[in-house]
């Protein structure tokens, strides 16, 4: 990072501005604030900010139609602050093109976290890694080759087309539905059912404890996220 | 027999199949007359069957006295009979009940055709039987073939006796089994002889010639041919409900026509043996004029008639009305496609028959495409042509009649004697065929033949020569006297039967524009109990009968509306009431359930079941009897009513669905609202917590000052919140304790607005109060925390640009205490909700936050009722905008603590 990453926080409530402004500032961000919907369209205009923290509740604009207009012509991570009891949005908002999620009320540290893996993930989407390390496998997408300590491993392509996927994206929840979409083809984006079987075999091959995975990791009724990857 | 494997069932024959599922078989044992032994033969099965372990009961067998009979019933269980009382002397009965209450598999129940002492829950035994075969119990009965209601007059012709006790063909055709005890007549003879015959029938033993040889060939054969025609239709029916090919009934349709005569009941038979003898089904229709003069007699003779035919099996029992009794009766023909049709010869005079005016005639005349059969009875009744023609007492309206037609004839007395003098008149006597004629149309044939004499004598007295003396001196003379009647008879029977038929349109529409205003008024009421009132009020009005409606109530009727009013019907009247609604089928007077009591009850069919029954006081002491339209339009009423109480009764239903959504709406809310409230104040308190422990090396000393006094003021902010809910609960549970102590209003207002400032309130303050403002005698606590909801709610919803006034005055003896803000206000129709539970400013676009979970107001409200004040809300107060809430305090002068 050659500069100092600007975050754009957009929420209502002052109180969550006010504990996270220092929090941020003191993680090396500049940080930039907006109150409702249509400012922080506005500021992501004209202040182009490395990636936006985004509340969903908003009293002018939904939070998810915010994430459609700026999916439109910005691809910068948003990671969205969202209620536990309200699933349902937080998957809607995944789909319109967010980047993750951190459920109300979160620890600080968890928040950080989130936003370096997006911010990591947009420099891989930059410039596209090769090959993956992650957990002692090494994913070689391009190749199409899955490593495990070093010896072949043998997906069927269905199998591959979904690990490449999550690896495209690591660090990052890929929805059920745009698991789905992509791997199945669109007809299938509600057949969950074929994803808890390939994402089960998937960890018999490549995990090395397959009842507590490390590599594939689950967001329960959400989707599934590739483990950070070692760069 | 495979039912279900076979292809091309008829879908009847399956009908009929299943609806004998779950009911007990019945299987007649069928003779040729008495003596010839059924009984015996049907204890001797009874034997057998219990031998192979079937669980048989003998309800009743009649062994009148006879040995061997009698050993038969040895280690069979005989189930004890009834006392019933019955014109003085205890009668013994079958026992339904103990019947029913038992159980057996199979009972045995002698003489089908019997009748049941009066005040038994059914009048016939055949009844009786129809019950236990409904509770799923076999039975096995007896029967004589002179007692099948379609052979009742053969029967008679045959043998001179008239026998009473008949069973209606339709039950006989329903029996599983079909057993033929035969014994050749010689041999029954010899038995008689032996004394061995034990003639129940007085009326049959009374007639010595009952037992002829004659007699007993011809009812063998009718008993042979009759299980010979059973045996015919089972076959077909099981080559139906096989799916095998087999002769079909060649699609004809009889249609009896039931008129008011004596030989109505002999038509009908008539028309069942044509209809089983091609194998066709039949219908029984009569058509009543509505204005029709039937003697209670005649009316009595056709309702006889069409229960009849719907005991023999008629498809279907109809009353038709119209003024024309051959088009209504073709017509109806056509729309049913009837091939045949029935009819009795009588009900026409000599003159009619004459003139190819009888019924039969019209009818034959203007049938196409139709068999006629006309039905000539035994001895026919004459009527005479003056029969018709009823001598009415003259009431004063008759009299006025005939004074008219004085008058009528007197004026063209006038007139004719004007004429005379004017003109030369070849003959005036036209003057006196208008005053006929007048008085014929204006009121009925007596008065115009009164003024026919009338006219005869003045016509000879003033205008025939010798003048002013009555005497006839030429023959033709008279002749005017007989055109003047021949007028009168004529011109008054068309112009009666125009009025009648006139009369008979506007009841017509009378009586269903009074239908469909009942049914109006039904749709527009709300509740079953003014459904049930209105429908009793209408039906009294409409037939002059008290009427009463009963609904279910737990586990029995109960009386919901009578008119006139009445809360008790007695216990046999109850039992009727219950068998209508239990079984859904009429009960009561001028049914064959319980027709003793004086009430008929009708079941009140909606879609989903039955909802009630109604009632109608008739067939009692009084006399008063149903005729078929009072009967169609007491049943038409039932109906609609039924169709209104279960629209009544879904209405309800969705009156307790949607407030069940309601108040799980309200729920919901609270809960989403309460989850989010605590979440924000948490969400700082937990981000702050977890900036420190992590940044507390990197951030600046006042950034971690900052963060601490975050989490004490959302502490703070979170036991608002709790201490709101704990409140709301009290006010609630109307639990809110008072601690009263003086206040200063002054000092209170400022430390509110104080610490909506610290909680980051930024709007403008103002705090204005009168100098001499005295103490409030208050519960500090409850007013601190009701006036910070009410600060609060402006702050919130002012908007942050708002200038917030708190004033506190004296008006009279109480204190105002109001907040006003210059914000965007409340919509009107939102204004008087402001109050209440969960309600929170929405509209406003506001994010939904706020700490009160919309209840800030509600509680403020509460405190202050407590408090014996008011609170009140007025919006739009300042130039078209803002909202001002004010409270009202006593203030309790001269009163102490």
């Amino acid at each position: 990072m050659n500069q100092t990453p600007r975050v754009l926080v957009v929420d209502d409530e002052t109180a969550i501005h006010r504990f996270l402004t220092p929090a941020l500032m003191a993680n090396d961000y500049a940080v930039l604030k907006a109150v409702t919907g249509a400012e922080a369209l506005k500021r992501i205009a004209t202040d182009a900010p490395d990636i936006v923290v985004l509340d969903l509740g908003l009293p002018d604009i939904d939070g998810k139609e915010v994430i459609r207009r700026v999916r439109e012509w910005s691809d910068v991570p948003i990671v969205v602050l969202s209620a536990r009891d309200r699933e349902a949005e937080k998957i809607e908002a995944l789909d319109y093109g967010a980047d993750d999620f951190v459920n109300k009320p979160f620890g600080v540290g968890e928040l950080m976290a989130r936003l370096r893996a997006a911010l990591r993930h947009r420099m891989h989407r930059r410039g596209e890694t090769p090959v993956a390390r992650v957990h002692g496998v090494e994913i070689d997408v391009a190749r199409r080759r899955v490593l495990r300590e070093g010896e072949d491993v043998k997906l069927t392509p269905k199998e591959f087309d979904l690990l490449a996927l999550l690896t495209r994206h690591a660090g990052k929840v890929i929805t059920h539905k745009q698991i789905l979409s992509v791997v199945w083809g669109p007809a299938h984006e509600h057949d969950t059912q074929y994803l808890r079987v390939y994402v089960g075999q998937l960890r018999q091959k490549i995990e090395a404890d397959p009842s507590s995975p490390a590599i594939i990791l689950t967001e329960s009724g959400v989707g599934y996220r590739l483990a950070d990857t070692e760069d | 027999m495979g039912l279900t494997d076979k292809p091309r069932a008829s879908p009847e024959a399956l009908l009929a199949l299943a609806n004998r599922e779950g009911r007990g078989r019945l299987k007649i044992f069928l003779g040729a007359a008495p003596g010839v032994g059924k009984t015996y033969a049907m204890l001797q099965a009874a034997r057998v069957a219990a031998q192979e372990g079937t669980d048989v009961a003998v309800g009743l067998a009649e062994t009148h006295g006879r040995r061997e009979t009698e050993l038969l019933l040895e280690g069979l269980r005989i189930l004890p009979r009834t006392s019933v009382p019955y014109r003085g002397r205890m009668v013994q009965e079958f026992d339904l009940d103990a019947a029913l209450k038992c159980r057996p598999e199979l009972i045995l129940v002698d003489e089908y055709a019997h009748t049941n002492a009066a005040g038994s829950r059914h009048p016939k035994r055949w009844q009786d039987i129809e019950e236990l075969l409904d509770a799923g119990i076999n039975v096995w009965t007896t029967l004589n073939i002179q007692h099948l209601e379609s052979l009742n007059d053969v029967v008679q012709r045959i043998t001179r006796v008239r026998v009473r006790e008949t069973v209606p063909d339709a039950n006989f055709d329903k029996a599983d089994e079909i057993v033929l005890v035969d014994l050749p007549p010689d041999e029954l003879l010899k038995r008689l002889a032996e004394g061995k015959v034990y003639v129940q029938d007085t009326a049959a033993r009374a007639v010595d010639n009952f037992f002829r040889p004659n007699n007993l060939v011809a009812l063998r054969e009718l008993a042979l041919r009759r299980a010979a025609a059973r045996i015919d239709s089972d076959l077909l029916e099981r080559m139906q409900g096989g799916g095998v090919e087999g002769p079909w009934a060649a699609g004809e349709r009889i249609l009896v026509c039931v008129g008011p005569d004596e030989t109505s009941s002999m038509v009908v038979r008539h028309a069942k043996r044509l209809a089983d003898m091609i194998g066709a089904p039949f219908i029984a229709v009569t058509v009543e004029w509505p204005s029709s003069r039937f003697s209670e007699k005649q009316r009595h003779r056709v309702t006889e008639a069409l229960q009849l035919a719907e005991s023999l099996g008629a498809d279907e029992v109809k009353t038709l009305v119209g003024t024309d009794l051959v088009d209504e009766l073709l017509r109806y023909a056509k729309f049913e496609n009837v091939t045949q049709i029935v009819v009795g010869r009588s009900r026409s005079s000599w003159l009619a028959e004459l003139l190819g005016r009888s019924f039969p005639h019209q009818l034959i005349r203007a049938a196409e495409d139709i068999a006629i059969h006309v039905v000539t009875p035994v001895s026919t009744e004459r009527r005479s042509v003056w029969q018709g023609l009823e001598w009415r007492s003259l009431s004063k309206k008759t009299s006025l009649a005939f004074l008219w037609s004085a008058v009528a004839v007197v004026l063209a007395i006038f007139v004719g004697r004007v004429i005379a003098a004017a003109v030369p008149l070849p003959n005036v006597s036209m003057v006196f065929l208008l005053a006929v004629f007048f008085s014929a149309v204006q009121f009925g044939i007596w008065p115009a033949v009164f003024a026919s004499v009338l006219s005869f004598l003045g016509y000879n007295f003033f205008f025939i020569a010798p003048f002013y003396t009555l005497t006839v001196a030429r023959p033709h003379e008279l002749l005017a006297l007989f055109i003047f009647l021949g007028v009168a008879v004529l011109s008054s029977a068309v112009a009666g039967r125009a009025r009648e038929q006139g009369a008979a349109a506007a009841s017509r529409a009378r009586a269903t524009r009074r239908l469909f205003e009942f049914a109006r008024r039904l749709s527009s009421l709300a509740e079953p109990q003014t459904v049930a009132d209105s429908t009793v009020a209408e039906v009294h009005r409409d037939l002059g009968l008290p009427a009463v409606i009963l609904f279910p109530q737990g586990d029995d009727l109960v009386v919901t509306a009578a008119w006139p009013p009445e809360d008790q019907l007695g216990t046999a009247t109850m039992t009727a009431a219950r068998w209508a609604f239990e079984r859904d089928e009429p009960a009561g007077a001028g049914t064959g359930t319980l027709p003793n009591v004086p009430w008929y009850f009708f079941p009140l069919r909606a879609s989903h079941g039955r909802v009630g029954v109604i009632g109608i006081a008739c067939g009692g002491k009084d006399g008063a009897e149903l005729d078929a339209e009072e009967r169609a339009l007491f049943e038409t009423l039932a109906e609609l009513t039924a169709t209104a109480l279960e629209r009544s009764q879904l209405a309800r239903e969705i009156v307790v669905a949607k407030s069940a959504t309601e108040a799980e709406k309200v729920r919901n809310t609270f809960l989403a609202s309460i989850s989010h409230d605590f979440r924000t104040p948490l969400a700082s308190i937990l981000g702050s917590a977890t900036s420190l422990i992590e940044y507390r090396a990197k951030l600046p000393d006042a950034a971690k000052l900052d963060l601490l006094s975050q989490i004490k003021d959302e502490a703070e902010h979170l036991d608002g919140m709790v201490r709101n809910l704990l409140a709301m609960t009290r006010v609630e549970a109307g639990a809110l304790e008072l601690r009263r102590d003086w206040i200063d209003v002054r000092e209170l207002l400022d430390r509110i607005v104080a610490f909506a400032k610290r909680r980051g309130a930024v709007q403008g303050f103002t705090v204005r109060t009168e100098d001499d403002l005295p103490f409030a005698p208050a519960d500090q606590t409850l007013l601190d925390q009701a006036m910070t909801n009410v600060v609060g709610n402006a702050v919130r919803y002012g908007g942050p640009d708002a200038q917030i006034v708190v004033e506190a005055r004296r008006v009279g003896d109480d204190l105002l205490i109001s907040v006003a803000d210059d914000g965007p206000g409340v919509a009107p129709d939102m204004l008087p909700h402001i109050f209440e539970k969960f309600m929170r400013g929405k509209d406003l676009g506001m994010a939904d936050g706020g700490e009160g979970a919309g209840l800030g107001l509600a509680i403020a409200k509460g405190i202050v009722e407590a408090h014996g004040g008011t609170i009140s809300a007025d919006s739009h107060v300042i130039d078209g905008h803002g909202t001002r809430v004010t409270l009202r305090l006593p203030l309790g002068t001269g009163q102490t603590l």
